[in-house]
């Protein structure tokens, strides 16, 4: 009776999904057929995650909608590389920088989704990303321009971490991640986001303060894209201005609402789909990039029409048809009985 | 001086091919309430299809972009009879996020079918330059804002006057209204498709000589439009194609008197700043909320 | 300026759209514990009035005085909208704004906003303010259901649930902020007679029991003249009248308002008869 309880415990929940990916490295060196190549998709997914888990406060809880995801995340990652690489500033330090810099921007554009909405905001986030992609190419010193800047695996209190750590490392920080979002959404910042999204009216008849919301939102999803950001450069260990691109704020979207919208395990979900299933597995089909487009494509359309909410969702479908057959098998026993 | 007027000319004609996006992007709009963020991939499509036209036939150009007209139609009203008929009690943000889905689509099918090399699509007269008040035009550039203003005009006349431009207008205006007042909304809004699909290839084709066909082509395009229909206003058909030359003219004027790398960026800048003063475009009307 | 037993006092109340004018040099006053009614045909502009109360829009003119839940005088209009609720002002929705992902519990709990002092990052890292904080607030919105006769329904979810239960759940919404005046608009639309008549007795309940003034906006008459204790009347948005519900039935500009010159014509048909 206790352990079906203790097991039902949200916290317990995303301790537990933080440990069953961590044994990833060490199936890697025991199991053959797992490749170590393995840890850097599964890493690099969980680290979109993280990035997608902000778009989800902004999009999903509080309904709007931004394109600049990757220019944020960029932002950060450059920040980072420099701050370590050509500043020599020890991790901690820069990933703190990293995060504040374009959390402040972000709350800028924030100020600025009070006048603006919709479509409107949708599409002024898309020109701030784009300014912010040109400085990756213009600011040489910083970034290195085309050719990219390199980073290395992070280092505090004397450790210095190499990719199973670092790994190790992200799974700890998206445990946190979800449960610092679990707490926001179910308490009063959540209902008071969800309130501003379902009825800007009536939440402000209720003494919800639009401006300061929006900002909140604003800064939540720019600071978990940033973090998001440090990690991507700091794992990967290079940026290229190329990846900040309009494509990536769209498979940010995409996993939001094909995973699941307003759900964190959704999300993580949705970065699976976007990044790490054609990434392992269709790869080794021909066309694989085109078809993997496509593929995504199509599965948004179809998520849309039929699962709105997202294909998290789908688990309330089967638990209704698993009752079905449940209940069906019961009274035939009935019948013959 | 001479130097100005040409830029002015340039600009014209961008302004031509951002207009004519934008017109595509705000004839949808205003009739299935969805802002098409897949204008700028399909009309890609439609320029790769004119292109192997050309190549692969050795059709004349313009019968090619006849082709590449008919299937852009078809490609427009097939996406609004597949998807877009399906997706009434969707929210407008999903909605946004279909076409988005719907570029994913697109740029997935189109090297399938034409290669993943960059092709080349000549310009429609190769005639040389005609020198107005001592600036360089070329005869194809003169003939892009010339067309491109005559099928403005050509479209505004039909939305004006005839029985089918009040069809559009009045779906645009409130589509349940028309249902119930006898408007075929279904058919209106498959041939706003269509026509969107048109002003695309024809943008399309206009854009291509001056780079290669490739995936990328429309991407720039696609965004000014998109900031062409903010800067001008949802709410009118004008407004955009009016923002879209005043684009296409600062951006060049920037560029050349400002800062060539930063021009397109300091653009941006300026437009968000109008925006926080003027939320709805230059032509938007605010809405009264009545609650 | 205001009486001793004014809750709310509007004066020369005025707003214009456009060059038409909505709202005309209105006045009236609301009672402590007073169940006022404010009446008129289609778009005499009473949904205008009490957007202007609660500031969703800006009045041109006039002035709004409310005594606030610590018994100060406020002027309305130097407030922002999210900010009246603080007073103890609040209003339903005629289409029951509620949540629909959210369970009923939740959505009653948004009422509760204003009350939460923890800071974002409190409520994030799970500290003990932000923790006990809802669970107190938890346990006033439960017993509000209670007393609304929902309780049993409180974490379901809002969508789905019948029209009559999310009535209940706003209101119970509503009285999470411990009001001094609930601005009811349009109560009773789509309520068949029966709902209507238990409308009426929680309408009563909850001047009772939660001690509050209420400001009916409606349409349906019966309600009204059965619940009200003074009803205001308006047309163009303009004042006609201002009685108890028989004495507003009799006066003869409300008649014409609604019915138009029926008086008259009824008299002219007798004389033709003869």
């Amino acid at each position: 009776m206790k352990k079906n309880n203790y097991l039902k415990n949200p916290y317990v929940q995303f301790i537990l999904f933080g440990l069953v990916l961590a044994t990833l490295p060490i199936m890697a060196q025991t199991f053959p057929f797992i490749k170590s190549g393995y840890i850097i998709t599964i890493g690099g997914t969980l680290i979109y995650a993280i990035a997608a888990l902000g778009l989800n406060l902004l999009l999903g809880y509080s309904g709007l909608i931004s394109l600049g995801t990757a220019g944020f995340m960029g932002l950060a990652a450059y920040i980072s590389a420099y701050l370590t690489v050509d500043l020599g500033w020890p991790f901690l330090a820069s990933m703190a920088v990293a995060v504040i810099i374009p959390t402040i921007i972000g709350i800028l554009v924030g100020l600025v989704s009070l006048k603006i909405e919709g479509m409107y905001l949708a599409i002024a986030t898309l020109a701030v990303s784009e300014v912010i992609r040109k400085t990756f190419e213009e600011f040489d010193f910083f970034t290195n321009g085309f050719s990219g800047k390199a980073a290395k695996f992070p280092s505090f209190f004397n450790i210095s971490l190499d990719r199973a750590t670092t790994y190790y490392l992200i799974v700890i920080v998206m445990v946190l991640v979800m449960i610092l979002m679990y707490n926001m959404v179910n308490g009063q910042l959540g209902r008071a986001l969800n309130a501003m999204r379902g009825s800007e009216a009536a939440s402000q008849a209720m003494g919800v303060n639009l401006l300061k919301y929006r900002l909140i939102a604003f800064a939540f999803a720019t600071a978990f894209a940033a973090l998001s950001g440090v990690l991507y450069v700091h794992f990967v260990r290079y940026s290229y201005p190329s990846i900040w691109s309009l494509k990536l704020s769209l498979d940010f979207l995409a996993m939001i609402v094909i995973g699941g919208l307003r759900s964190i395990y959704g999300t993580v979900l949705g970065a699976f789909i976007i990044f790490a299933v054609p990434d392992l597995f269709l790869k080794q089909i021909p066309y694989f990039n085109q078809l993997s487009y496509m593929f995504n494509g199509i599965l948004i359309i179809l998520v849309i029409m039929f699962y709105p909410n997202g294909i998290v969702y789908l688990r309330y479908d089967i638990k209704k048809w698993w009752k079905k057959i449940f209940d069906r098998k019961g009274k035939v026993n009935h019948d013959v009985g | 001086m001479s130097i100005f007027l040409q830029l002015l000319l340039r600009s014209l004609e961008t302004g031509s091919v951002y207009a004519l996006a934008a017109l595509g992007i705000i004839i949808v709009y205003r009739t299935s309430n969805i802002t098409n963020f897949s204008q700028g991939v399909v009309s890609m499509f439609s320029t790769f299809v004119v292109t192997a036209l050309f190549i692969n036939t050795g059709m004349p150009l313009w019968l090619a972009i006849l082709g590449g007209v008919a299937s852009a139609i078809t490609v427009g009203m097939l996406i609004d009879f597949i998807v877009i008929r399906h997706t009434k009690k969707v929210s407008p943000v999903a909605k946004q996020i279909i076409t988005l889905g719907l570029i994913m689509v697109v740029l997935g099918i189109t090297p399938l079918f034409f290669g993943v090399d960059p092709l080349t699509l000549p310009r429609l007269i190769n005639a040389g330059d005609l020198k107005i008040l001592g600036a360089n035009i070329s005869y194809n550039g003169l003939f892009n804002i010339v067309f491109g203003l005559v099928l403005m005009f050509v479209l505004f006349y039909v939305l004006q006057n005839t029985k089918w431009g009040l069809a559009v207008r009045t779906t645009a205006s409130n589509e349940y209204t028309a249902r119930l007042m006898g408007v075929p909304t279904k058919t209106v809004t498959m041939f706003a498709w269509g026509i969107a699909g048109v002003l695309g290839v024809f943008s399309g084709v206009m854009v291509a000589p001056m780079t290669s066909v490739s995936l990328n082509l429309m991407d720039q395009v696609q965004i000014n439009a998109l900031i062409a229909c903010v800067l001008g206003g949802f709410q009118t058909f004008y407004g955009p194609i009016f923002a879209a030359y005043m684009i296409g003219i600062s951006a060049n004027l920037l560029s050349y008197y400002v800062s060539s790398v930063w021009g397109g960026q300091i653009l941006y800048i300026v437009i968000l700043a109008f925006l926080i003063f003027r939320p709805h475009g230059l032509f938007g009307k605010k809405i009264i909320k009545k609650v | 300026m205001m009486l001793d037993n004014e809750v709310l006092k509007i004066d020369g109340l005025s707003i214009a759209f456009g060059g038409l004018k909505a709202v005309d040099n209105l006045s009236f006053s609301i009672k402590e514990n007073e169940i006022f009614g404010l009446i008129g045909p289609n778009g005499a502009g009473k949904t205008t009035v009490f957007n202007c109360i609660t500031q969703f829009y800006k009045p041109n003119a006039g002035s709004l005085l409310f005594r606030d839940r610590k018994g100060e005088v406020q002027e309305l209009t130097r407030h922002k909208v999210h900010e009246i609720i603080r007073l103890g002002l609040v209003r339903t929705f005629q289409n029951v704004e509620l949540i629909r992902e959210l369970s009923l519990i939740d959505n009653v709990l948004v009422g509760g906003h204003i009350d939460f002092k923890s800071t974002v990052f409190e409520q994030a890292l799970k500290l003990p303010r932000a923790v006990k904080e809802e669970k107190a607030l938890r346990i006033e919105a439960e017993d509000i259901l209670r007393r609304l006769g929902i309780y049993d329904r409180k974490d379901m979810i809002a969508f789905g649930q019948p029209y009559g239960i999310l009535k209940k759940v706003e209101f119970a919404r509503t009285l999470m902020s411990h009001p001094k005046l609930i601005i009811l608009d349009e109560p009773a639309a789509g309520l068949n007679d029966v709902e209507t008549l238990q409308l009426a007795q929680m309408i009563r309940q909850i001047r009772d029991e939660f001690q509050c003034s209420i400001l009916l906006v409606e349409h349906d008459m019966r309600l009204v003249m059965d619940v009200c204790d003074r009803i205001c009347a308006i047309n163009f948005g303009q004042f006609l009248a201002i009685g108890s519900a028989k004495e507003i039935q009799r006066n003869p500009a409300v008649q014409q308002a609604y019915l138009g010159n029926s008086e008259e014509e009824q008299h002219e048909k007798d004389s033709t008869v003869h």
